[in-house]
């Protein structure tokens, strides 16, 4: 889906996995499921954000949280971690990550 | 004692008592009234008390002494005879009730003598009472004691002669004298060696026979002159008065016991349950009036006392008694031995004292079964708490997970055919909302069953997410941070939110808080509203070590 809306996709299925795949490819958006068989994507999102210098600074990637859950599922955890933001997998389109990618450029 | 034994000793006594008013002659002097009135009065008084003693104390010989010391002061009474046997052995008598006194003194509280030297005392009292009146009436002629020619023969008389009879009367009364000294030292030395219940029932003996002794050493040595009428009433009219005391220590006993009876019955009364034996000995030993009592147990080497000290029930120390308590508990009460003349007493006592330690055994028990309860009461709840987090998984990685790739794919699906079919097109957006609604439909059931929150961040967390779903404002104003075992936190969670959802209900656009804290012992989960329907608090399902307020 999100290929066929102009993305390129590469894939991990785990949080260490992740975090490699990041390293090497280097990716502008990461959408970030929170149930991951390893860590959880609030690990794996604090990981990514370090591994890139800090979310704050410029170069990292736009890191947004999904879960089948609803944000309200995950209480203060979602705002306090370095995410841009949540996206419930239902709502989940190529225009709603674009939304993000602009907001964080 | 049988019926007819008692009315038997009563007749004998009312006897002796309606005998010495026939016999007796009104006095033609006043002043020798108290002795006409007196003497029987404290004859009955030692006869009924005799009586008494006799139905209360039937092992002991207390009885046969407070009647043998009333008989004896009535025996005196024969000289007013107009018969001269009836006369000498009036005369002779005199002394003898006052030996009988002191053998009563001395046999206090049990009616046993405590030792040889004691028997020696009473038996020197006896023949001292008896020699010297008998040695004394052989030189005594009646007309030494202002007797006429109308008076009765002395029968014993051998000859008479005043400074024989004179040097007898000296040496019976320096006797009488040494001996009331040492009876008395001696009830003493009782009082003070004694413990518990005996030094108790030793305490009015000593002020009596310290009375008595005096009274008794004024008449000796005024007996050796001859008084007028009025200094004779000064310096023995008190003695029948005085004499009164020995059967109230009859009625002062008898009221201790009565006394102790109904203190143990309050003592039951106001026993505290599960109190520890310490205490329940203390409370029995201050109600029965035996500071001494031990309250003792089986241990792994015999028994011991609830001070610690080793007693051996099968041979207990002198002076002492015991008695089996009975019940689950292997228990013995160790008393003072002066406590068996009082068998009721005693058998109260053990009773009181199985009761309550029954009564803390029954408590322990039932206390225990009730922890078992709520153990297994909380393992019941834990269980179902753990079958809804399943449940709510696998709501989530089973149905909520195919309704989003449903979602997902009707997407796909209505982004290919925008443009090309717009009636297929609404077709699928239409299917895609139903599906969005089906999963937030199934959403609210999976938080229902069990919210994910709870699980994923803690209470702190959830608490935020259901005021942040609350329609109410609702601060929150304490929370714990840490994490808790998942039933703690189940229970909180489902608190708070029953009582959110009654501030949604019943003070709508009022304002709300929420605390939840940790006491020692237990929570305290409390949410306070201000609103339309006015201050209340919230109520919720209750739970063991749980206050909601």
């Amino acid at each position: 889906m999100l290929e066929a809306a102009g993305f390129t996709v590469a894939e991990a299925a785990t949080g260490a996995e992740a975090a490699e795949t990041a390293r090497s490819v280097r990716p502008g958006l990461v959408l970030l499921d929170i149930q991951l068989p390893d860590f959880d994507g609030f690990e794996v999102a604090r990981r990514l954000a370090t591994q890139a210098g800090g979310a704050a600074q410029a170069g990292g990637p736009v890191i947004v949280l999904t879960s089948t859950r609803d944000a309200s599922d995950y209480g203060g955890r979602i705002s306090s971690s370095p995410a841009a933001g949540f996206l419930p997998k239902d709502q989940l389109s190529g225009a709603a990550l674009r939304r993000f990618l602009a907001a964080g450029a | 004692m049988s019926r007819r034994s008692l009315a038997g000793l009563i007749a004998a006594a009312v006897a002796a008592t309606a005998g010495y008013f026939l016999v007796a002659r009104p006095p033609g002097n006043a002043s020798y009234l108290v002795f006409y009135l007196g003497t029987p009065a404290v004859a009955a008084a030692f006869l009924a008390a005799g009586i008494a003693a006799w139905l209360r104390w039937p092992s002991s010989r207390l009885g046969l002494l407070f009647s043998l010391v009333g008989y004896l002061t009535l025996l005196p009474a024969l000289d007013y005879l107009d018969d001269s046997a009836g006369f000498t052995i009036g005369n002779a008598a005199v002394p003898l009730a006052g030996a009988a006194l002191a053998h009563l003194g001395l046999a206090w509280p049990t009616g046993r003598l405590r030792s040889r030297f004691e028997r020696g005392v009473v038996v020197a009292e006896y023949a001292s009472a008896a020699g010297f009146s008998l040695l004394g009436m052989l030189f005594w002629d009646p007309a030494f004691s202002g007797c006429d020619a109308s008076c009765p023969a002395n029968l014993l008389l051998v000859r008479g002669s005043r400074p024989a009879w004179d040097a007898v009367n000296a040496l019976s009364a320096a006797a009488g004298v040494a001996l009331t000294v040492i009876v008395v030292v001696l009830i003493v030395r009782h009082w003070r060696s004694a413990r518990g219940w005996s030094r108790q029932a030793m305490v009015p003996l000593v002020w009596i026979a310290l009375v008595i002794g005096a009274e008794s050493v004024i008449t000796d040595i005024t007996g050796l002159y001859y008084l007028p009428p009025l200094a004779n009433l000064v310096f023995n009219g008190w003695a029948p008065l005085v004499n009164v005391l020995g059967p109230m220590l009859f009625v002062i006993s008898t009221v201790r016991a009565r006394t102790a009876r109904g203190a143990l019955g309050t003592a039951i009364v106001d026993l505290k349950p599960g109190a520890p034996p310490g205490r329940l000995r203390d409370t029995l030993a201050r109600a029965l009036g035996d500071s001494t009592l031990q309250l003792a147990f089986r241990g792994a080497d015999g028994f011991t006392d609830t001070a610690g000290l080793a007693v051996d029930p099968a041979q207990p120390d002198p002076g002492r008694a015991v008695v089996l308590l009975t019940g689950a508990q292997e228990a013995v009460l160790v008393y003072d031995a002066g406590l068996v003349l009082e068998p009721q007493l005693v058998r109260l006592t053990a009773a009181a004292a199985s009761m309550a330690l029954e009564h803390s055994r029954l408590q322990a028990e039932v206390q225990a079964q009730l922890e078992l309860v709520r153990a297994s009461r909380a393992r019941i709840v834990e269980a179902g708490d753990a079958e809804r987090r399943r449940l709510e998984r696998d709501l989530h990685d089973g149905a909520q997970q195919r309704l989003v790739t449903l979602t997902l794919a009707l997407g796909m699906a209505r982004s290919r055919v925008a443009g090309v079919d717009p009636e297929l097109e609404a077709l699928i957006e239409a299917a895609g909302k139903e599906a969005k609604e089906a999963l937030t439909e199934l959403r609210e059931l999976a938080r229902g069953i069990h919210p994910a929150v709870l699980t994923e961040t803690g209470l702190a967390g959830a608490v935020q997410a259901l005021v942040e779903r609350s329609p109410s404002v609702v601060k929150i104003t304490e929370v714990p941070r840490e994490r808790f075992p998942a039933m703690i936190e189940a229970t909180a969670y489902f608190v708070v939110s029953e009582a959110l959802a009654n501030v949604a209900k019943h003070a709508r656009g009022g304002t709300a808080q929420v605390s939840i804290r940790r006491l020692p012992g237990g929570w305290l989960c409390r949410s306070a509203t201000t609103g339309p329907a006015g201050p209340g608090r919230s109520a919720a399902p209750g739970w063991p070590g749980w206050r909601t307020g």
